[in-house]
């Protein structure tokens, strides 16, 4: 009973520093104007290297392109066609992450920059495409954090998970005496 | 330490799938009645350590004791460690599903190799002895496993040496870290409740 206790005391102990976060490798990839651009790192928030190779496919898996990722794991890649994109980065030791962009998403698809005409302003086309491309990087740099936010929050290890978990692993336990019991039974 | 789908050749993953299949196998026939609690204990403390932490440089590597699995439950690791990475890959998404197979085989094997490398030092008659040989399996077993992850990782194409020593050497904390762990186990064990050890020396009298 004592060691039972004090297995409990440990799995408390863990769960308490448990609000670590997981040790798996995260990928993003977003439009950002006419280019890709998306992040590889970490999810415990530590981005990869600079210059990890991060290499571009498409959905039959052919190989459209490659691009590596700055200082700040961020990586640029300009699209040729208007695909489904395909990013992996590995990163060693049996850490790979994938990230799919999908055609939808591509830069151009959404319209953003490119096709839709802004309401004619008197200052003529060129003024308009301006201000256009203006308010798109200001709103991509405003919502750049919530991006950042969401994107860790889907890797976020609740109590909830771990109590799961654990739920799982007793009801196991459970029917593994049952089964053993049974065994029992019909031996004896 | 857990791969990811993705990471390996086809393979590589059926290979390990079958040798996990084995294990698992073996391991239930192994797992008596008595044994069933201790199984259940270590394997959610599997599932849970993961989630705890060392940094190391830019990245970070977690606790894993499997060693300390290995040598309480001996073949019925392989059960347990499974449930656990299943776990583990479901609600954290650490691993996959489809390298389950490479994955338990990587942590588990190792567990097992440690109980039988260690069974003897871990009866021994003094606990302080019996918590030396605990700490060596406890980080033996965490060598282990990284040198199969970088089997695996080699045998998919990875240079070997080069993913060897990577892996090694991130691990290397948590080998320190996890000897620790398994000696203060063991010792523990070993005052409170020696029959946990018991068990194992009536199993190795009639193997």
């Amino acid at each position: 009973m004592r060691d039972a206790l004090a297995a409990v005391a440990l799995l408390l102990a863990c769960v308490a520093a448990g609000p670590a976060q997981a040790h798996k490798v995260v990928a993003s990839a977003y439009a950002e104007g006419a280019l890709i651009e998306g992040e590889v790192g970490f999810s415990s928030g530590d981005m990869a290297p600079a210059g990890t190779l991060v290499e571009v496919f498409d959905p039959a898996g052919a190989r459209l392109g490659e691009t590596r990722t700055d200082s700040d794991g961020i990586f640029r890649f300009t699209p040729t066609q208007a695909v489904t994109h395909v990013f992996r980065a590995d990163l060693g030791a049996g850490h790979v992450a994938e990230t799919i962009l999908a055609a939808a998403d591509m830069p151009g698809a959404t319209g953003a920059p490119a096709e839709s005409p802004a309401p004619a302003a008197p200052a003529g086309a060129a003024g308009a495409a301006d201000i256009h491309a203006l308010v798109a990087a200001a709103v991509r740099d405003e919502i750049k954090p919530l991006r950042r936010e969401i994107a860790a929050y889907k890797e976020k290890n609740d109590l909830q998970a771990v109590l799961g978990g654990i739920g799982y692993i007793i009801g196991l336990v459970g029917l593994g005496y049952y089964l053993a019991a049974r065994r029992k039974l019909r031996q004896g | 330490m857990h791969i990811v789908d993705g990471a390996l050749s086809a393979p590589v993953l059926v290979g390990g799938a079958v040798l996990a299949a084995a294990g698992i196998g073996l391991g239930l026939r192994r797992l008596t009645i008595e044994k069933i609690p201790a199984a259940g204990i270590l394997s959610a403390t599997f599932f849970v350590a993961s989630l705890i932490h060392v940094p190391v440089g830019p990245s970070s590597v977690h606790l894993i004791v499997n060693g300390l699995a290995g040598l309480v439950l001996g073949w019925a690791a392989f059960p347990a460690l499974f449930v656990g990475l299943l776990l583990q890959a479901v609600f954290f998404g650490f691993g996959g599903l489809l390298v389950l197979g490479v994955n338990t085989v990587a942590i588990a094997l190792p567990a097992v190799l440690v109980h039988y490398a260690c069974r003897r030092g871990i009866a021994a008659e003094s606990p302080h002895g019996a918590a030396i040989w605990g700490a060596v399996g406890g980080g033996a077993a965490i060598a282990l496993t990284a040198g199969a992850v970088a089997l695996a990782l080699a045998l998919s194409g990875a240079e070997f040496v080069p993913a060897a020593q990577l892996v090694l050497f991130a691990h290397l904390p948590v080998m320190a870290v996890e000897a620790l762990l398994s000696g203060a186990a063991v010792l523990l064990a070993r005052r409170v409740k020696p029959e946990l050890f018991g068990l194992m020396q009536a199993e190795a009298g009639h193997a």
